[in-house]
């Protein structure tokens, strides 16, 4: 029923990537590694990506908001490391944590977005930025006890970086790696992605899911045939922030490390991108364009650095990410536009 | 004395679609000339093309002669009617609400302080307001109103924003020809009276007036010619001292041969939803204190023209838009407007505006047949021990879809196709099979066959009277198509300003109906 169509933002990304990989493959680089890496890249940001569906089929728009549900799994992942929870459980009570705190700060978050509606993306961004700042208080001044998240000196207030060194450091990206020769496939990374994309797939299904949706293509329709539409919005954007709230669970775990203060800010850009790279054009969205648009773009982060490295143009690295997530924002906006304007001439 | 304006042989058709056919028409200085017709019967257009509306041009133009003082022009865009003297007064109001009402009075003839223009040029001059609000005053003077020309127009009145548009035409030192859009549908009897006054007052300065209005009783009084349009065709043209309102209400309605009909029959008077003193907020179609019953199993025809309130029933009780007071169903008071409880009650509402209330576009024809019953009344969920999830019986959903395709012979090539890619008529279809699917008792239809070629129309009429003979629904259409309720329905209430002004039945004559929905009282009072 729906055809996937090409559309030039994966055009452009495609041939990038074939002309990255001819050049590392020239540059006699050990491709073999680089798959490898792109596989856990993708689950690693994978995750926040497929966040932002609920919100774009309920009509809400590209989640700005993203840092809000950050925050939330990094309240969780830093209550579980105060009570020293390690390993499989350290990450699991993380989910948990996080699902509760995400659930509660997504109730708040939809409860703005349905007064602004119709403007969800530019107040999710203030929401955002303003939301940081007040998290900035809170990572000083929670009472948490661990030594090992505070600042060495003083011993008052989080780091910015806290080490799951002695936690649940890569604790997804080791369990069942499928060895074939070089190749390494880690198995237990792709079925929590698998899972929760799975989760994604069904909630679609459900009976809300499907309000969900129609309230996304047609508000006023969906509102004649009885939908609470509020409701239907709310839900949306829980589970939106409940699943970013897990993202950076999954996130850290691979990063090895906890990154409190701004670092949330820097993280919804790349993955609105990502989910526009995947053919997505701030309405309804397929999970497969979730996931093809994050393993282009990883792949081409990851590619990137080596690639700059080799030819000794370091700078040229952090240069083209910015120019594809922003320039790939701004064609997602620029082809709304001409679709808003064909439809009311 | 020469015409001011002349009009011959003049065709225009949208798509195929002929709007007007062979018009001729010439108006005097000094004339005012009525113009008459029922809603779709090419007076809008008639108006586009004389004022230069950009819509024409848009839609492959005209073809035909007009002269205006004896030249023969091609009216490009607006500006250049301007130019020529053509004035327009229009039904929805072309006036800036955040301006007062001297600047829009004013607009594009502002008087200048002298000394910027030689400064700055005429186009970057200052605004002399104090010289344009004396102005503006005197002009308001004329009209007999008494109004402060410093007030925005947001905060005024319809009634005031109506005369402000006109004086905003009769302000100009250069009109010729004043074309009015139904200038008093808004007014009240009292204000549409002065409007009169002011009319005939121009007239006397040699001004030609195409007045074009629904109450044929001021078409009457005022026209020194009338002309009827039904159609897209001039079908009669009278004099002043000819002119009767009964002879225009026939041609403006016209015989149709009946085509499709339900049979007569009588119905019990026992009413299933009763509305006293309901208000409904729908802006451009509000209802004011309606009261009015519908008896069960009955087909009731809304009808009015347009503006006066008859859509907003349907979508007021579905919560649509803010309501007030009283709506008893089935004897029992509906205290809050709920969309949902009030569907699961057994009340639907079919919606006019298709693309955008009656269908999603982009999802299948499946999911949209089936959307509402299943978010409201839980059909075709699968049964498991997940059912509180509410996922889809895919076989029962697939085969209750396919039988409704049959049924209401919707033209697909599966029941997974997208509903954008089908045709209006088969659109309506699906709008029709998903309220089928619900199983209401109570059917709101608003404008049923609107924008449908005249096959699928017939249609979908008959598929009406069958969803009432056979499962004994009661049916309220709200529809501008006289020539359709009279066949379908087995009353017909015409509303006027937001109230029921008449119950007719389907059989009174087409005088009969052209009075009422002009709102004039018949020669004959009885009230059915």
């Amino acid at each position: 029923m729906n055809s996937y169509k090409l559309r030039p933002p994966q055009v452009i990304i495609s041939l990038f990537l074939i002309i990255l990989v001819a050049l590392s493959y020239t540059l006699q680089m050990n491709l073999v590694t680089l798959f490898n890496e792109s596989m856990v890249k993708m689950v690693m940001n994978g995750v926040l990506v497929l966040s932002l569906i609920p919100m774009l089929n309920v009509g809400a728009g590209m989640n700005f908001g993203l840092p809000v549900g950050i925050v939330g799994g990094l309240l969780g992942m830093c209550l579980a490391i105060n009570f020293r929870m390690t390993g499989f459980y350290g990450f699991f009570m993380s989910l948990m944590f996080s699902l509760v705190f995400c659930a509660l700060l997504g109730w708040l978050y939809g409860l703005i977005l349905n007064r602004v509606k119709g403007r969800e993306e530019i107040a999710g961004t203030f929401i955002g930025y303003s939301f940081i700042p007040l998290m900035n208080y809170v990572w000083t001044l929670v009472p948490f006890t661990n030594r090992e998240m505070l600042y060495p000196i003083g011993g008052r207030g989080l780091r910015p970086r806290i080490s799951l060194e002695n936690y649940f450091n890569h604790i997804l990206d080791d369990v069942a790696v499928l060895k074939m020769g070089g190749v390494e496939i880690p198995l237990g990374l792709l079925a929590f992605f698998a899972l929760v994309s799975l989760f994604l797939y069904l909630y679609f299904r459900t009976k809300i899911g499907r309000a969900t949706v129609a309230v996304g293509e047609n508000e006023s329709f969906a509102r004649l045939s009885g939908v609470n539409i509020s409701r239907t919005r709310l839900t949306a954007v829980i589970i939106s922030t409940i699943i970013a709230g897990l993202g950076i669970c999954v996130y850290a775990q691979s990063y090895g490390f906890v990154q409190l203060y701004d670092e949330p800010l820097s993280m919804a850009f790349p993955a609105i991108a990502a989910i526009l790279i995947g053919g997505s054009t701030g309405k309804k969205t397929f999970i497969f364009e979730a996931v093809l648009g994050v393993y282009l773009l990883q792949s081409i982060y990851l590619l990137t650095v080596p690639i700059a490295n080799a030819i000794l143009i370091p700078e040229l690295t952090e240069i083209l990410r910015t120019m594809i997530t922003y320039g790939v924002i701004l064609y997602a906006l620029l082809v709304r536009e001409r679709q808003g304007r064909s439809i009311d001439y | 004395m020469e015409d001011l304006l002349t009009i011959t042989q003049l065709n225009k058709s949208y798509n195929g679609h002929p709007a007007l056919t062979n018009i001729n028409l010439s108006i005097k200085p000094g004339e005012i000339h009525g113009l008459v017709g029922a809603n779709g019967s090419g007076k809008t257009t008639l108006m586009n093309i004389l004022f230069g509306n950009p819509v024409i041009q848009a839609t492959g133009g005209y073809s035909g002669e007009i002269c205006f003082e004896g030249r023969r022009t091609a009216i490009k865009n607006c500006a250049e009617a301007i130019r020529l003297g053509i004035g327009m007064v229009h039904q929805e109001f072309a006036l800036i609400p955040d301006m007062t009402v001297g600047e829009n009075i004013r607009l594009g003839r502002e008087h200048t302080q002298a000394w910027t223009d030689r400064l700055f040029g005429c186009q970057y001059s200052f605004v002399d307001r104090q010289k344009d609000y004396t102005a503006a005053q005197q002009t308001l003077n004329r009209l007999w109103i008494n109004l402060d020309v410093k007030l925005k127009i947001a905060d005024l009145t319809t009634n005031l924003r109506q005369f402000v548009e006109i004086a905003r035409e009769i302000d100009r030192t250069d009109l010729k020809l004043l074309i009015l859009d139904e200038p008093t549908a808004v007014l009240n009897k009292r204000d549409g009276l002065k409007l009169t006054e002011i009319l005939k007052e121009m007239s006397k300065r040699q001004i030609g007036i195409l007045f074009i209005s629904h109450r044929l009783e001021e078409i009457q009084q005022i026209c020194d010619r009338v002309s009827v349009l039904r159609d897209g065709r001039l079908v009669s043209q009278y004099k002043k001292g000819s002119i009767s309102i009964n002879n225009l209400a026939r041609d403006m309605i016209g015989h149709e041969v009946n085509k499709a009909a339900a049979a007569k029959r009588a119905i019990a008077k026992q009413p299933v939803i009763s509305f006293k003193n309901f208000s409904v907020r729908m802006p451009g179609e509000e209802i004011n204190s309606l009261d009015l019953d519908v008896h069960q199993g009955e087909i009731l025809g809304l009808t009015s023209l347009s503006g006066h309130g008859k859509l907003a029933v349907g979508y007021g009780m579905m919560a649509m838009y803010p309501v007030d007071g009283d709506v008893y169903y089935q004897n029992s008071r509906i205290a809050r407007m709920d969309a949902r409880a009030n569907i699961k009650k057994g009340l639907y509402v079919l919606p006019d505006d298709r693309q955008g209330l009656g269908i999603m576009a982009d999802q299948s024809l499946e999911d949209n047949v089936i959307f509402t019953a299943n978010q409201v009344k839980n059909k075709f969920v699968r049964k498991s021990a997940l059912a509180w999830l509410g996922f889809i019986d895919r076989v029962k959903s697939q085969k209750h879809v396919t039988a409704m395709v049959q049924d209401l012979d919707i033209k697909c090539t599966s029941v997974r196709q997208a509903v954008k890619e089908l045709s209006g008529g088969n659109q309506q279809k699906v709008c029709i099979a998903r309220a089928l699917t619900v199983d209401p008792q109570l059917l709101f239809v608003a404008e049923p066959t609107r924008g449908i070629d005249i096959s699928a129309k017939e249609k979908i009429l008959q598929m009406l009277i069958e969803i009432n003979r056979s499962r004994n629904t009661t049916i309220v259409i709200a529809s501008s198509e006289l020539d359709e309720l009279k066949r379908v329905c087995d009353r017909i209430a015409v509303m006027v300003e937001g109230k029921v002004f008449k119950i007719l039945p389907p059989d009174s004559s087409e005088v009969e109906f052209g009075l009422a929905l002009s709102g004039e009282e018949g020669a004959d009072n009885e009230q059915l």
